[in-house]
């Protein structure tokens, strides 16, 4: 099985990504199987070619949406302040993307920038490495740094 | 330094071949970063057997069942199906259509995330979507529309939606959504048989700011514990701020500026 084989040699990788951004255990255990849920409901219109990098980003999204609703709703999280500045910031493009259901059901979903900001300024990808694991040319990458930049003063694009 | 990200590709093999080659000879060269690789696959094994895929698998079987359409078992042996994506595919489109067009028939305004499903059966989806529906709400208050609290129960593979008086007992997972139909604050809270007050959602004793027009689900879940009689869930809510005072509940219920919607559980099993 396709999902099997993945699990079995993705999960932990997954499972310290989340790990690291949510600082709990049992948080942590339950987004990998969002993770996978994720993975198995659009398989068939996923590009599998590359799963190291589509499980990364799509536990990166999630750990956000995660830090950043938990945030808003008062609850304490354990996070640095770049990682929640990056969670909380308004995401146009993201906002944008959610509108259009359908087409995130079924198709590639482009990353959001909040993502991209994580693998930049977190994760220390260059922008060469950023702009390789979500598909978008250097200067793609660097004008969805800016556009997250203007809201998030006290980052920099490298 | 090899960072985390690079270092997972290396033990996954997802590296280019030249980056292979020279983290390898890195790990047959240098004792202590063939200590962190060795730490690393040690951890690996125990993640797996912490968390094997047949939990995964339990939750995939489950999965048909969360566009309401009794397709439970189509997709029990994980993927590779592609009968069973295509019907789950197909189903979600179907409820997705339908939910639309209802939410377009019945509110107007609320937003419907993809996994959520318009009657959001199994609220753990929701858990994860409810953060991705689009923002930008305006102020104007959703005709028709009222403040909603819902309760959800955690089932073995699913949720099960509570109505006011239900049954409960310690130890159930509970989930909390709620709707409001404005711009407005709104608080969550929940007081059991002890008279004992647990706050959900607030900034302190302070009621937060919340949008209108889709329905959010508490990103956590809450365990009932060995409190008689009863828990009651509060959604306070009202166009002006407002805070509580635990110590003096009954100023709230006063306060002709704030609305309550509440859903009790009644507590059996226990003390």
């Amino acid at each position: 099985m396709v999902l099997e084989g993945l699990y079995g040699k993705y999960a932990p990788m997954v499972y310290r990504r989340c790990y690291s951004m949510l600082k709990d255990d049992a948080e942590a255990q339950d987004m990998v199987q969002e993770v996978f849920l994720r993975i198995y409901e659009r398989m068939d219109s996923l590009d599998l070619s590359q799963p190291s990098s589509l499980l990364w980003n799509t536990a990166t999204r999630l750990c956000l949406n995660r830090i950043r609703d938990k945030h808003r709703h008062g609850v304490d999280v354990d996070s640095s302040e770049l990682l929640l500045t990056i969670a909380c910031a308004d995401d146009e493009q993201e906002s944008y993307e959610a509108k259009n259901i359908l087409a995130k059901l079924f198709s590639r979903e482009p990353e959001s920038s909040r993502t991209i900001a994580m693998l930049h300024y977190v994760d220390g990808m260059t922008l060469e490495e950023t702009a390789r694991e979500v598909n978008l040319s250097v200067s793609g990458v660097r004008k969805r740094l800016r556009g997250l930049q203007a809201k998030l003063k006290n980052l920099e694009v490298k | 330094m090899i960072p985390d990200w690079k270092l997972e590709r290396y033990l996954t093999g997802d590296l280019p071949d030249g980056e292979m080659r020279e983290i390898r000879e890195m790990e047959a060269t240098d004792e202590i970063f063939a200590g962190r690789v060795k730490m690393m696959r040690e951890d690996n094994r125990a993640i797996l057997k912490k968390m094997p895929f047949e939990r995964l698998s339990e939750r995939l079987d489950a999965m048909p069942t969360r566009f309401g359409n009794g397709l439970k078992g189509a997709g029990s042996n994980g993927a590779g199906n592609g009968v069973s994506f295509t019907l789950v595919k197909f189903a979600t489109a179907a409820a997705l259509v339908l939910a639309v067009v209802t939410v377009a028939l019945f509110s107007q305004r609320e937003v419907v995330s993809p996994a959520t499903d318009g009657g959001a059966q199994v609220m753990d989806v929701a858990m994860v979507d409810a953060s991705e529906s689009p923002d930008g709400a305006g102020d104007t208050r959703i005709k028709g529309l009222e403040a909603r609290i819902e309760v959800w129960k955690k089932t073995a593979d699913s949720a099960v939606q509570m109505s006011n008086l239900d049954e409960a007992r310690e130890g159930d997972e509970i989930q909390l959504r709620y709707l409001v139909p404005e711009k407005c604050f709104g608080m969550l809270f929940s007081m059991d048989g002890n008279g004992t007050v647990t706050m959900h959602m607030a900034d302190d004793n302070k009621a937060i700011a919340l949008e209108p027009g889709k329905m959010t689900t508490l990103p956590f879940a809450y365990k009932l514990d060995n409190a008689p009689k009863f828990e009651t869930f509060y959604l306070f809510t009202s166009t002006k701020g407002f805070s509580i005072n635990v110590d003096d509940i009954d100023a709230l219920f006063k306060n002709k500026d704030v609305r309550q919607e509440h859903v009790t559980l009644r507590k059996v099993g226990g003390k």
